[in-house]
């Protein structure tokens, strides 16, 4: 399980949200898992369900509430079109950045 | 206010966990839940909301087929902790959506993305403590006079000088432990005071400390004891179930003294050198405190001779100036 220093996943952890949330509606532990699964990180519950609140507070994801085979309902998020636009400029945002440490961290490595 | 034992009060609407119960059942969850909504609603959250996101973070807590206090913590610090989560969500730099609801940030400190009046459960830079032309004499000798400090919720007030200035006269003041001799102080009620030292009895376990400084708080033991030992945590410490505070080191009686102070959740925290014994790695845990403090909207009064802490705070009082 990996990992990484917190402020890594910290400032793209709305953009890890929004793009698995376009690929398909997830709740809560599922979002998790598929976090983990990707190698990006654990991210504990007290970190990922404020985040899904906060996405929904911003008008960037809707929920619904699906029932479970097993236990308790669950909320699903699906993203919303303005959440798909905040999606695409941090998307944008993301490769200028990881192009950029790409490239620093390329320019002196011995080949 | 708080429910000391868990009382028998399904929460409605979310159905609690039919098959997958985690452990305990809806007892102890639904005791959870209410202190949680309890702390949403005395950190001004709309009564209606606060039931909402008490029953969605129960039933979260469930589709983790976890008990809410494994994944959340303690129920009172989780609804800080969120309630400062939802307020800085303006901070994200995304103004594609002017539309969209865009709280204010809580932190003065921090850069502010979009502006507008606060919805926010704190409101920023409230002033917290207000000392206006404040002097002390002990017979003829003046100690400090004409000392005037504002320090808002979101700050981190220093008071430094040399010894015997009276720094740490100056801040008993502050909490209104010493009558000043000119001026005039306001504050807050709700105050946290952590002295230079003892504070702390002998005779008693860190945990019967917890218990006793709650109930002079009103806090209910079993949250009490909670909250000790999870501020420890974050101060590395790990209190023992029968150790005797006589026999604990200068240092550690030092950080139950800090946690005593933040027990029952002031709005301004006055720690006078606080940190005397800590070692390396707890003194800067503990500066790191004191801004997680600040990111939360408390306002922090901290007396210190150390200079090089100071690039920290938001504003630096020289007493050993005005004297």
């Amino acid at each position: 399980m990996v990992t990484p220093p917190r402020p890594w996943l910290h400032g793209f952890l709305d953009l890890c949200l929004l793009a698995m949330l376009r690929e398909r509606p997830d709740y809560g532990y599922g979002l998790a898992q598929r976090l983990a699964a990707a190698g990006v990180a654990d991210v504990p519950g007290g970190t990922l369900y404020p985040a899904l609140l906060r996405l929904e507070q911003q008008g960037w994801v809707e929920p619904s509430w699906h029932p479970s085979e097993s236990g308790p309902r669950r909320k699903y998020y699906a993203v919303t079109e303005s959440g798909q636009a905040t999606l695409n400029a941090q998307a944008a945002e993301w490769h200028r950045f990881r192009d950029g440490i790409d490239q620093l961290v390329a320019a002196g490595a011995p080949r | 206010m708080t429910p000391d034992s868990p009382r028998p009060n399904p929460h409605g609407g979310a159905g609690p966990s039919g098959g997958a119960g985690p452990s305990g059942g809806a007892g102890p969850a639904s005791g959870w839940a209410d202190r949680f909504a309890d702390e949403l609603l005395r950190l001004g959250v709309q009564p209606p909301r606060a039931r909402r996101l008490a029953e969605e973070t129960t039933q979260q807590a469930a589709e983790c087929a976890t008990a809410p206090d494994a994944l959340f913590g303690p129920a009172h610090l989780y609804a800080r902790h969120l309630i400062t989560e939802l307020n800085t969500a303006a901070l994200n730099p995304t103004a594609l959506n002017p539309t969209a609801f865009n709280p204010t940030a809580l932190n003065p400190a921090v850069p502010k993305a979009g502006a507008g009046p606060s919805g926010g459960a704190i409101d920023p830079g409230d002033v917290r403590l207000r000392l206006t032309g404040v002097g002390k004499r002990y017979r003829r000798r003046t100690i400090f006079a004409g000392v005037n400090l504002t320090v808002r919720a979101g700050e981190v007030a220093a008071i430094v000088g040399a010894n015997g200035c009276g720094k740490s006269t100056l801040l008993r003041i502050c909490a209104s432990l010493t009558r000043p001799s000119s001026g005039t102080v306001q504050r807050t009620r709700r105050v946290g005071f952590v002295p230079q030292d003892g504070g702390t009895a002998g005779w008693l376990t860190a945990d019967e400390h917890f218990t006793l400084f709650g109930a002079a708080a009103g806090v209910a033991p079993r949250r009490a004891r909670s909250t000790g030992e999870h501020l420890a945590g974050r101060l590395a410490w790990r209190p023992s179930r029968d150790q005797l505070t006589q026999h604990l080191s200068g240092g550690t009686r030092q950080k139950l003294n800090l946690v005593l102070g933040e027990l029952h959740s002031p709005d301004l925290l006055l720690l006078d050198e606080p940190y005397q014994g800590f070692d390396q790695g707890t003194y800067l845990s503990f500066w790191q405190q004191i801004l997680a403090w600040r990111d939360a909207g408390k306002a922090v009064v901290v007396v210190t001779h150390l200079l090089h802490d100071l690039q920290h705070v938001n504003q630096v009082h020289d007493l050993g100036a005005t004297a």
